[in-house]
């Protein structure tokens, strides 16, 4: 087999599959469940030879056992790095955990879940920090502008550092109007959650209103990204039976 | 005849939904082979990504952390071969690695081999293993990583053994002229995240507080949680969907405040004039985000057109029964 007929065999095999697949549009066919069973097979069989030979057998049997290379002229393989046997007592730790399988040695499994647990913990003090922090200080922005030189901000091209810093320390007419909607959707959105008290007042439930329709528009543009998102997956899957196996078809066909 | 109308209408909404499908397959696929170029903006947050990445000095190796497989693609290979190409006409040295899935490192191999064999045809310069470029594998748990990329680089990859075709033995990754520099994640030109899943906010929490630049290549869906991050700086820009794609190849394909054939250039970046960067020197610049779009717009109008349809239809029925 050439390496060309090689590649269309492949191709194929990824054409019948979509097929399979997408046959799922018209109803649940037996090509269907047969196509999803050999990818959820394969996916398994992959992730459990891909788990060993990428991560347990490196990190973990390697550093337990040593490793020994090759070397030239010397009769026998020489040791690279020492074992170090200690690592044997992560398996039954690693193991215990399925002991939530067990009414009575059920216990068991908590350790290593604790053990977990508390590293995952400790690291979210700092995780947090670092994720919402920075947004927390982004959402704090100016909503008065310094200057009313003209609208809006202009473009640094052919300004000295000192005049780019100037632009740059100022707020331009159009930066508070911006930041302003920014602020106002921020403060209505939160507003939306505050569930510890009655809203009472125009202002208090005018705000709650529009938090809702603000997230209603939020979901909108959201749901529309998942949309564009899905629709990509079709059109690659078309791309790939029209553009890459037709094309390979043609290729062997000459 | 108001009553005709509405029997239309109605009978359009139970129009059998596979026909809709059968619709949809076949104007995506003949949608393909309209050789369109469809102006575009790009997005402000693809065009800080890109130009991020161009001031990224070329001797300086970039670390590709790739958390994407077949299920998503439409959208990542698009942005995962751009990222190829673009560091490839750089002469980039960058690294391979993956956070999200063992699958994976596969199909990341697959597509730079597409790439690979692209730049050969064309006769440019050949990219070669260990030398020019490295994929170091699989490491399971996310959050773990990153914590151990952040606090030593070195410890937290020596585990990995990449072959060497030059002395065919296998050796640590930071032997290869790729890594022989880089002894903590900050000495990296830049971080580019690909991902279609929370590997991003994993990132963003462990190493935004770096000086490393951090930039992403997302999905659809994970693209609006994702945005507060560009805005929020901790990230330096986003490249999102098929629309991020076609943003890169486009930005490629024109550069950025770079005069076109009219003088114009194709793509402003109003806020500074000043930075001019040339559209890529060498290789192919247009793929499947240019392929897809045509495609995309095709099926969005279809959507816009069943929804318009359907309301009308369920206005329609709605009357007609009160009339009733």
């Amino acid at each position: 087999m050439t390496p060309d007929q090689y590649l269309l065999l492949k191709y194929s095999l990824g054409v019948l599959a979509t097929i399979g697949l997408y046959s799922i549009l018209y109803r649940e066919t037996k090509l269907y469940r047969l196509t999803e069973h050999i990818f959820l097979g394969l996916a398994a069989g992959y992730s459990i030879v891909a788990l060993w030979r990428e991560t347990l057998k490196a990190t973990w049997w390697d550093k337990m056992t040593g490793s020994w290379v090759e070397e030239a002229g010397a009769a026998t393989d020489v040791i690279e790095g020492l074992g170090y046997w200690m690592y044997m007592f992560l398996l039954p730790i690693g193991l215990m955990g399925y002991f939530v399988f067990s009414r009575k040695h059920g216990w068991l499994s908590r350790i290593p879940i604790g053990m977990i647990l508390g590293f995952w913990s400790g690291q979210q003090v700092m995780v947090w920090w670092t994720r919402w922090g920075p947004q927390i200080f982004g959402s704090m922005q100016p909503v008065v502008p310094t200057t009313l030189e003209r609208f809006t901000v202009p473009s640094e091209a052919g300004m000295t550092a000192a005049q780019q810093a100037a632009v740059a320390a100022n707020i331009y007419p159009s930066q508070a109007l911006s930041n302003f909607i920014f602020v106002l959707t921020v403060l209505a959105a939160i507003s939306y959650f505050f569930f510890s008290f009655e809203m009472k007042g125009k202002f208090l439930t005018g705000m709650n209103t529009l938090g809702r329709w603000l997230l209603m528009v939020g979901f909108g543009a959201i749901f529309g990204a998942t949309v564009m998102a899905r629709f990509a997956l079709e059109i690659d899957r078309m791309a790939y039976i029209w553009l890459d196996w037709l094309t390979q078809l043609r290729i062997v066909l000459g | 005849m108001s009553e005709d109308k509405s029997n239309f209408w109605v009978k359009l909404q139970e129009i059998d939904r596979r026909w809709l499908y059968a619709i949809l397959l076949v104007l995506t696929s003949a949608a393909l082979f309209i050789p369109v170029e469809i102006p575009i903006t790009p997005d402000r947050s693809s065009i800080d990504l890109y130009i991020s990445l161009s001031e990224v000095p070329t001797d300086k190796t970039i670390l590709v952390q790739s958390d994407w497989t077949n299920s998503t693609r439409g959208e990542n290979a698009g942005q995962f071969e751009a990222m190829m190409r673009f560091m490839m006409a750089k002469r980039h040295k960058f690294v391979i690695y993956t956070y999200g899935d063992p699958q994976a490192p596969q199909v990341s191999r697959d597509a730079l081999a597409r790439v690979l064999d692209e730049r050969e045809k064309a006769g440019l310069y050949e990219y070669k293993e260990w030398d020019d470029y490295l994929i170091v594998g699989y490491f399971p748990n996310a959050e773990a990583q990153t914590v151990a990329l952040d606090n030593d680089i070195r410890t937290a990859w020596d585990t990995k053994k990449i072959f060497d075709p030059g002395t065919q033995t296998d050796r640590s990754p930071f032997e290869s002229p790729v890594l022989q520099d880089i002894y903590s994640v900050n000495d990296a030109g830049f971080l580019m995240i690909i991902t279609a899943s929370n590997t991003i906010d994993v990132a963003v929490e462990r190493l935004s507080d770096n000086p490393l630049l951090l930039g992403c290549m997302c999905t659809g869906v994970v693209g609006p949680q994702v945005l507060p991050y560009h805005q929020a700086k901790q990230v330096v820009g986003i490249s999102i969907g098929l629309k991020g794609v076609y943003d890169f190849e486009y930005m490629m394909k024109y550069g950025v405040n770079f005069p076109g054939e009219d003088g114009e250039p194709m793509v402003k970046y109003a806020r500074n004039t000043d930075l001019v960067i040339e559209p890529i020197a060498e290789g192919i610049t247009f793929s499947r985000g240019k392929t897809y779009y045509p495609p995309l717009h095709v099926a969005l109008t279809l959507l816009i057109l069943a929804v318009i349809v359907g309301n009308i239809g369920l206005a329609m029925s709605r009357r007609g029964k009160k009339s009733q």
